[in-house]
This record gives C-alpha cells, sequence and structure tokens, in this order.
C-alpha cells in the first residue's frame, strides 16, 4: 500500500507539552478499515497522540499525515474544518453538551456538513434528524432520543457521544477510553458495539483501551506506548504477554 | 489560612466593630431617641389600619369642621382612598416600567463587558482592564446616587429612573455575567469544535446552551432587585412607588404608607413566585 494511501501515516513524530517530553519519535501507519487499539500506563501519551491526530495540538517535530491530508501550520482553517469532520472522536469524559437531549447532541455531529444558519438556532434539515434517529437506534438509544443526556446514566451518554461520533459519517473513529467508568458489563456491551460499528462501517478505529480482557472485542491490532514512545506494535490474536507486562512496569 | 491567622482575622474583625460602636457611641449617634417604643407602638397603631381598607369600610359622609363647628369640606372616604388605589396601581405599573426597561438597559450594556471580564474566554489585558474597571465603578454607585445624576441632567420622571437602574445594574449584571461565562463547560465546546463545527456553530451549538439558563437566571434575580430599587428612585423624583412614598410621608399618611407597602410586597411577591418558577424550568 503507497504510503499516502493510509489512514493513518505518522513519521518521527515528537510532542512537547508545558516543557515535558509527551511523545518521542513515533512512527505508525494504519491502513483503512483497521481497527487498533492504543495501550499503556496513565501519561504514556496516547491522549496526547490521539489530539496530535485530530489536530486538537500541533506536534513539535515529525510529521502527520491524516486521511490523505498533511498536517502542517499552512492548513487553512476550513480545510482542518473538513478533516475534522471526516474523524469521529469520543473523548475521555464524553464531553457532552448537557442540557440538551440525546437527539441534538448526536445531530451535532453533522455540523461538519451542514453549513446552513438554520443550524445557529439547532434546526436541521429532515435527512439529517432522520440519520440521527437511525444512529441513536443503532446504539439502541431509540428511546431516550428527548431525554436530556445530564439525566443519562454512565452507560448511556458513552452511547450517545458514539452516536455522535457515527452522525459524522467518519473514516476515521477515535475513541478515547470509550468503557471507563462503567461497570464490567456495560464495558463489555459498550466495546462490543464499537467493534461491530467499525467493522459495519468500513471504519479505521483507534481506540485508546485500559481493560486488556476487551481488547479482542474492539481491535485487530494492538500497539502500545511507553514513556512516550512505541514499544508494540502486534496483531491482537499474537499478543505477547510479557511485552505488555512490561508497558504497565 | 492558619488557625492562628484565623484568630487573628477574628481579632481584627472584633476590633472594628468596636471601633464603630466606641466612636458613635461618643459622637452621641447611638441613640434610639427618647421615646421609642412609645413613637414604633404609635406608628404600628397607625399603620394597623391601611388606607386601603377604607374604600370598603370609609366614612361616606366625613365631615372637616372649623373651630366654631361650620362643616368646611364633606369628603366621601371610600372614593377617595378608591381614587388613591387607582393611583397607587399607576405608580407600581411605572415602578415596573422602570425597572423592566431599567434591568434590559443594564443587561445589553453589561453583556460585552462581561465577555471582556470572563477569564476563561482570555480577553487581552486592554480590553478587560478598563471593562472590569466600568463594571467596578457601576457597581460601587448606589442607584439613588444615578438617581440624583440623572434627574440632573434630565429632569424629573420616568427616564431618569431607567437611566439609574440601567446603570448600576450594569455592574451587578456584567459581573454575574462573567462568573456564568467562567463556569462553562469548555470540553464540551471542543468536542463540537472537533466535529468541524464553524466558530459560529460551535458557539450557538455548544457555549449558548450552557450559558443561556444561568444567564437568565441572573438577570431574573437583577430584574426582581431592580423592582425594589426602583421605589427608592421616586425619592429622588424618578416617579413610581417612591413618589407616593415620599407624599405619604412628608405628610404623616402612615395608613396611606401601609397601603403602599402592601402594594408593593405584593408586586415583589408577584414577581419572585414568577421568575422562581421561570428559572426551575430553565435550570
Amino acid at each position: 500500500m503507497n504510503a499516502a494511501e493510509h489512514a493513518i501515516n505518522i513519521g518521527e513524530l515528537s510532542l512537547a507539552l508545558g516543557g515535558r517530553q509527551i511523545l518521542r519519535g513515533i512512527s505508525l501507519l494504519v491502513a483503512p478499515g483497521e481497527r487498533v487499539a492504543l495501550i499503556g500506563r496513565n501519561g504514556a501519551g496516547k491522549s496526547s497522540l490521539l489530539r496530535v491526530i485530530s489536530a486538537m495540538i500541533r506536534a513539535n517535530g515529525g510529521h502527520v499525515q491524516v486521511l490523505g491530508k498533511k498536517f502542517g501550520p499552512g492548513l487553512p482553517p476550513a480545510e482542518l474544518r473538513d478533516l475534522r469532520a471526516d474523524v469521529g472522536q469520543v473523548f475521555q469524559g464524553l464531553h457532552l453538551v448537557n442540557r440538551l437531549t440525546a437527539l441534538e447532541n448526536v445531530l451535532m455531529g453533522c455540523l461538519g456538513r451542514e453549513r446552513s444558519l438554520r443550524t445557529l438556532l439547532r434546526l436541521y434539515p429532515d435527512p439529517e434528524i432522520r440519520l440521527a434517529q437511525g444512529i441513536l437506534a443503532s446504539v439502541h438509544m431509540a428511546h431516550h432520543a428527548a431525554t436530556r443526556v445530564d439525566r443519562l446514566s454512565g452507560g448511556e451518554r458513552q452511547k450517545i457521544a458514539i452516536a455522535r461520533a457515527l452522525m459524522q459519517q467518519p473514516r476515521l473513529l477515535m475513541i478515547d477510553e470509550g468503557t471507563a467508568s462503567l461497570d464490567p458489563y456495560a464495558a463489555r456491551e459498550i466495546a462490543t458495539l464499537i467493534g461491530n460499528l467499525a467493522r459495519e462501517h468500513g471504519l479505521t478505529l483507534i481506540a485508546v483501551v485500559h481493560s486488556l480482557p476487551l481488547l479482542p472485542l474492539m481491535a485487530d491490532r494492538v500497539v502500545g506506548l511507553k514513556d512516550g514512545t512505541l514499544a508494540l506494535d502486534q496483531p491482537v490474536d499474537q499478543l505477547d504477554q510479557n511485552l505488555i507486562e512490561s508497558l504497565y512496569r | 489560612m492558619t488557625r492562628r491567622g484565623f484568630l487573628a482575622l477574628m481579632a481584627g474583625y472584633a476590633l472594628l466593630v468596636a471601633l464603630c460602636i466606641g466612636t458613635l457611641e461618643r459622637e452621641g449617634d447611638l441613640s434610639l431617641g427618647r421615646r421609642p417604643w412609645e413613637n414604633l407602638k404609635a406608628s404600628a397603631a397607625e399603620m394597623s389600619r391601611p388606607s386601603l381598607v377604607d374604600i370598603w369600610f370609609g366614612n361616606p359622609r366625613l365631615e372637616y369642621r372649623s373651630e366654631d363647628g361650620r362643616v368646611l369640606r364633606v369628603e366621601d372616604r371610600r372614593r377617595v382612598e378608591a381614587q388613591f388605589a387607582g393611583a397607587l396601581l399607576e405608580a407600581c405599573w411605572t415602578t415596573l416600567r422602570i425597572a423592566t426597561l431599567g434591568s434590559l438597559l443594564g443587561a445589553l450594556l453589561a453583556l460585552p463587558l462581561a465577555l471582556a471580564t470572563a477569564r476563561n474566554l482570555g480577553a487581552p489585558r486592554w480590553l478587560s482592564l478598563p471593562a472590569a474597571f466600568m463594571l467596578n465603578v457601576s457597581r460601587a454607585i448606589h442607584t439613588l446616587v444615578f438617581g440624583l445624576f440623572f434627574v440632573g441632567i434630565i429632569g424629573l420622571g420616568a427616564t431618569a429612573g431607567i437611566l439609574a437602574i440601567a446603570a448600576h445594574s450594569m455592574g451587578t449584571f456584567g459581573k454575574l455575567y462573567a462568573e456564568s461565562i467562567e463556569t462553562l463547560d469548555m470540553n464540551s465546546i471542543e468536542a463540537v469544535r472537533a466535529v468541524g463545527a464553524s466558530p459560529l456553530q460551535t458557539f450557538f451549538n455548544a457555549a449558548w446552551p450552557g450559558v443561556l439558563p444561568q444567564l437568565v437566571s441572573s438577570s431574573l434575580y437583577v430584574w426582581e432587585f431592580n423592582i425594589r430599587d426602583s421605589t427608592v428612585l421616586g425619592l429622588v423624583g424618578a416617579g413610581g412607588l417612591g413618589l407616593l412614598i415620599t407624599e405619604a410621608m412628608a405628610l404623616f399618611q402612615w395608613p396611606r404608607l401601609a397601603t403602599i407597602f402592601i402594594a408593593l410586597i405584593s408586586l415583589v411577591a408577584l414577581f419572585d413566585a414568577a421568575s422562581r418558577r421561570l428559572r426551575q424550568a430553565l435550570l
């Protein structure tokens, strides 16, 4: 596969924030449709790597190419917004807009492609509303469409955040600790949902995962970070347990 | 703060209170007067029968006589108090209009200043410092002082009252608005930005829904406060209930003062009940 055809093409990436080196010389190629789990200790640089890939922060060195677009200081804001519209994200902490309903939160996923002034009043075209309702149904949340998200449980909010990302109709889906703070049953349900949705929609998936038993449900490939460097890159069914343990030591 | 620091602070406060009491006592300004209880009882007795009652139970033929017994004037108390009630309603309406328009103007003036002073929005210092100064000045000067100032400039009437309410409440609105903006969930704003939304879309879809209920809630609170404040403005000639209060006090008409207080308390209580329901619905 040509390097430009990769969903993610990162070379010698380095990032320093507040005088601290977060990422050091990371190189990573991810093919379209591949499902990758990112693992590592807290502070290893997983969330920062996701933020660099989504252009929320800018790297200090190396190159980053996402969905064929190269990040750099010269990337115009409009192109950056177009790129972000193609990258669905579920954040650590979810970051839903409280006080708005589940459906309204999901509909925000279309703001990257729907630029009409009506969206400033949170008015959306009918096809987008139907799409959002369909996505809510696919994450088993159709019955909560009119419920304010601050009145939902942790697992339900997680599903709304995933639905918002899917509403973008992204080519790349990035999930940061999508099963954190959930009970084991709910975590398993969400992990299976994410893995299946990525497979069904042919999405490239990068998911930060802390619970190792969930890896086979979500990913085909596991990438491990340690102290800002890439320390493991293996298919999920050939994982070296010693290597994994060394990540957390 | 350490325990010792807290005790020192309390000791300093106790000293200040003692100093206030001591100096006022020495200047003879801490007196309750010669006959406080008698005065209180007399005023309470006068006010215990609000003039409002006369609309139904007043003397329809109250005769005013000269010393030699001649009838000077006959007054129908029911009709007179009914007329006063009409004037009272009109004054309530004027007070409400002064408070409403003054609050609206104050809120509109405060919004840009709040945006400039909210710390999380990071406005440049050349903008935030003058804005904070304006809000502080506005809060520091009492509505009554602004009232005197505007009556002096544009003359007696409701317009002076509206401007006085706006000038003072701008500071209160600005501070409350800035505090509301500072509690905004910046993470949800980042999340909406991350879907590729434009800055305007991000503002209206993430920031506005987050901050609107608190802005409305603060506005209702200050509006309600301004209704009480605008009654005082009548004392300096800015119209409304305050004008009737001044008249009643000058003529020692305590029953009428009691009626005015009933009207004022009813007005504030009604507004308070309505705004509380609205606040609950919003939050």
